[in-house]
């Protein structure tokens, strides 16, 4: 952790029919959370027929526990849409942190364990229900 | 004709000399007549000569053969007559007067003949300019000034008398700021220019001054000539005013949403009423200072919360407990109005025997929404105690009563439940989701313990893993939150001070008083940090003394504890 570059924080968003990634860079932290939190959430909404979100930490330098928060709060919101959240290229930050805080194998679940049954229904009809996709990623 | 009615061929029987041609005639021929700006002709005695139709608009009735200073105002006439007498030079550069309500410049040219041909140059609408101008250039200095004051300082009561000071300085001869109540009191600042600032708190009644009502609700203002100054109750005119009151305005302080009082202004009848510029004026002055007061007012607030919330999340002072030192310590963040989301507790058993339960953690985030769950959590952990032998239940309860719909901000924490039986101290810990404690060994060992668990507060269910760890007499467990470990500093001003530092620094500490072990981390870690960003750091130490198993304890002897067993 010797010579943090206090690099920017970005997010690169590349968004395919049915997977979504963002790419971080920088320092996910108090300061950066809401970055992140609103980019995925908008992304959320926007393409309904999501399946899979990747979060890709190759780039990232910090995390702090408001960004795992922060992690948890996507996690909750991707699994209500029933959208699976992975989370990749972990450097050791944020291996550490996870372990250290037990919730990686619950960040990482398949969606079918945590989805809540309301939403279920709405996945199964297809792709073509987009409001469904939409209320599940803005409600709250 | 046309010559005739321009020369009238007899001006005036009293001086001869006016049928001559004129000089001015020679000079520039007749088209001064129709010059757009009045031109008089004068004579050496003060006749009018000739008069041009601009002339004969500005001065009506005044003719060819009239004195000037029958028709002219005394500063021409007067000029004119200098001139004469040869006392001024024509081209003394031009003099100043007003005509008819309206300034001129009167540049005067003098003929061979004696005569002297006046230009009047109309320069009301310069001047008017020119004065706008300088007002509202020497507003707008005031109101920077006043902004400048005002923004200097976030206490209320100071805002409020540099609001009032400066109003009665520029605008008034006295300024009252009333400020919504307190209660049943409104807090009343009078000024005076150049005089001392009063504060008081009143129950006045805001009906009596109209429009005061009005603008403590942040209605707009009413015309102060709308205003009696007759209906002016005594309360709002501070001692030392001039004289009657001759002219008031009442304006709101627009605050954040809400009105955040409203300004009087009051002249005594001696002096001018206000001119509508001027109540304009009074309006801006009173939307900075009603801004700088709401800013204060918000400040002041979210002090005094967090000074609330600071008193009671303040981390209490440990003592020994049962034959146990514990010592604590904590360091908020710098930043002034983040109240920390470190805490910890230790709730001594109810007697010797009894296991004494310690807590310590850590909330996500930062702010007032971090100090509430803190304080939530302390109170939840406080509610448990009876349960607190199984750390467990302890932690799906208190996970349970923290998880909620809206964030997902959680906690980390690690539980201790502590009892000193003969020498030793037997300690169960409980990582939630937390930093391993660390076990100082009395062989200068650091020991991590292996416990560890899920956070709490953001997932449905959580897990964790107790560890028993035993004390030898003179051997110290540490709990620490990250604010230790993740002090970011050192030489290059961005490293961690780490784990591995935080261990090498408690090898050195072998025997030394579990208080003297917190400061000693504690100072580290804030050296380490230097002038650089600190966050909230806590620590927390148990230590088993090396004293003998028969240590007074609570004024009784500890050594029978030891063959009770759970």
């Amino acid at each position: 952790m010797t010579k943090l570059p206090p690099s920017e924080f970005t997010l690169r968003v590349l968004a395919g029919p049915t997977e979504l990634t963002v790419r971080l860079a920088g320092e996910l932290d108090y300061d950066t959370s809401d970055d992140l939190i609103e980019t995925v959430l908008e992304q959320l909404a926007a393409h309904s027929e999501l399946l899979d979100v990747r979060l890709d930490f190759t780039d990232l330098t910090w995390i702090d526990s408001t960004g795992l928060s922060v992690l948890l709060m996507i996690h909750r919101r991707t699994s209500a849409a029933g959208v699976r959240l992975h989370l990749d290229h972990r450097p050791d930050v944020l291996e550490r942190m996870l372990r250290i805080t037990n919730v990686l194998d619950h960040l990482t679940a398949p969606v079918a364990c945590c989805a809540a049954p309301a939403f279920e229904s709405d996945d199964g009809d297809g792709s073509e229900a987009e409001v469904d996709g939409a209320t599940g990623a803005g409600a709250t | 004709m046309r010559c005739a009615r321009r020369v009238p061929p007899f001006v005036s029987a009293s001086r001869g000399s006016s049928a001559r041609p004129s000089y001015a005639d020679l000079r520039v021929g007749a088209t001064w007549a129709d010059a757009p700006c009045p031109v008089l002709v004068v004579d050496r005695h003060g006749g009018l000569v000739r008069i041009n139709e601009a002339a004969r608009g500005l001065l009506p009735g005044a003719a060819s053969g009239d004195w000037l200073h029958e028709r002219v105002p005394t500063w021409l006439a007067g000029a004119h007559q200098r001139i004469s007498d040869g006392l001024r030079s024509t081209a003394s550069g031009p003099l100043v007067g007003t005509i008819d309500n309206r300034l001129f410049e009167a540049y005067p040219t003098a003929g061979d003949d004696g005569d002297v041909v006046w230009w009047l140059v109309d320069d009301s609408g310069r001047r008017r300019a020119e004065a706008a101008l300088a007002d509202a250039q020497s507003r707008s200095e005031v109101l920077a000034e006043v902004s400048n004051a005002l923004l200097s300082t976030l206490n209320v009561p100071r805002c409020m008398e540099v609001a009032a000071s400066m109003a009665a300085e520029h605008l008034a001869e006295a300024a009252v700021l009333v400020a919504p109540p307190q209660g049943r009191r409104h807090p009343l600042t009078f000024a005076l220019p150049g005089g001392p600032v009063t504060q008081v708190a009143r129950q006045i009644d805001v009906s009596s001054v109209p429009g005061l009502a009005e603008a403590l609700q942040g209605f707009p203002p009413v015309p102060a000539r709308w205003i009696n100054p007759d209906d002016i109750p005594d309360w709002i005119v501070p001692d030392g005013f001039a004289g009657p009151v001759g002219s008031v305005i009442v304006t709101p302080l627009p605050g954040h949403g809400v009105p955040a009082g409203a300004l009087i202004l009051l002249r005594s009848s001696t002096e001018q009423a206000f001119t509508e510029n001027e109540e304009i004026f009074a309006r801006l002055l009173a939307s900075r200072a009603g801004a700088a007061l709401s800013a204060a007012r918000l400040y002041s607030e979210q002090a005094a919360i967090t000074a609330t919330l600071m008193r009671e999340l303040l981390p209490p002072t440990l003592r020994s407990v049962h034959g146990v030192e514990y010592a604590g310590g904590y360091r908020a963040a710098r930043e002034q109005v983040r109240v920390g989301g470190d805490f910890y507790d230790v709730h001594p058993g109810a007697d010797p025997s009894q296991e004494t339960f310690v807590a310590l953690g850590d909330v996500a985030g930062k702010g007032l929404d971090a100090a509430v769950l803190t304080g939530k959590i302390r109170n939840t952990l406080h509610a448990l105690l009876p349960l607190a032998e199984d750390h467990q239940q302890v932690l799906n309860l208190l996970n349970a009563a923290l998880f909620t719909s809206h964030h997902t901000r959680f906690a980390t924490l690690v539980l201790a439940s502590v009892r000193r039986r003969g020498g030793r101290a037997h300690v169960r810990l409980t990582s939630a989701g937390h930093l391993p404690p660390l076990i100082v060994r009395n062989d200068g060992t650091v020991e991590e313990v292996p416990t560890h668990g899920t956070l709490v507060g953001a997932v449905p269910t959580v897990t964790a893993r107790t560890v028993d760890a035993v004390l030898e007499p003179g051997e110290t467990c540490l709990l620490y939150t990250d604010g230790i470990t993740e002090a970011r500093g050192g030489p290059l001003g961005d490293e961690f001070f780490g784990e591995r530092r935080l261990r090498r620094a408690l090898s050195e500490c072998v025997g030394m008083p579990a208080e003297a072990i917190v400061e000693r981390v504690q100072m580290l870690a804030a050296q380490w940090v230097g002038a650089g960003r600190q966050d909230d750091a806590a620590a927390l130490a148990i230590r088993a003394p090396k004293a003998g198993p028969l240590a007074l304890v609570n004024g009784h002897a500890g050594g029978r504890n030891s063959r009770r067993d759970t």
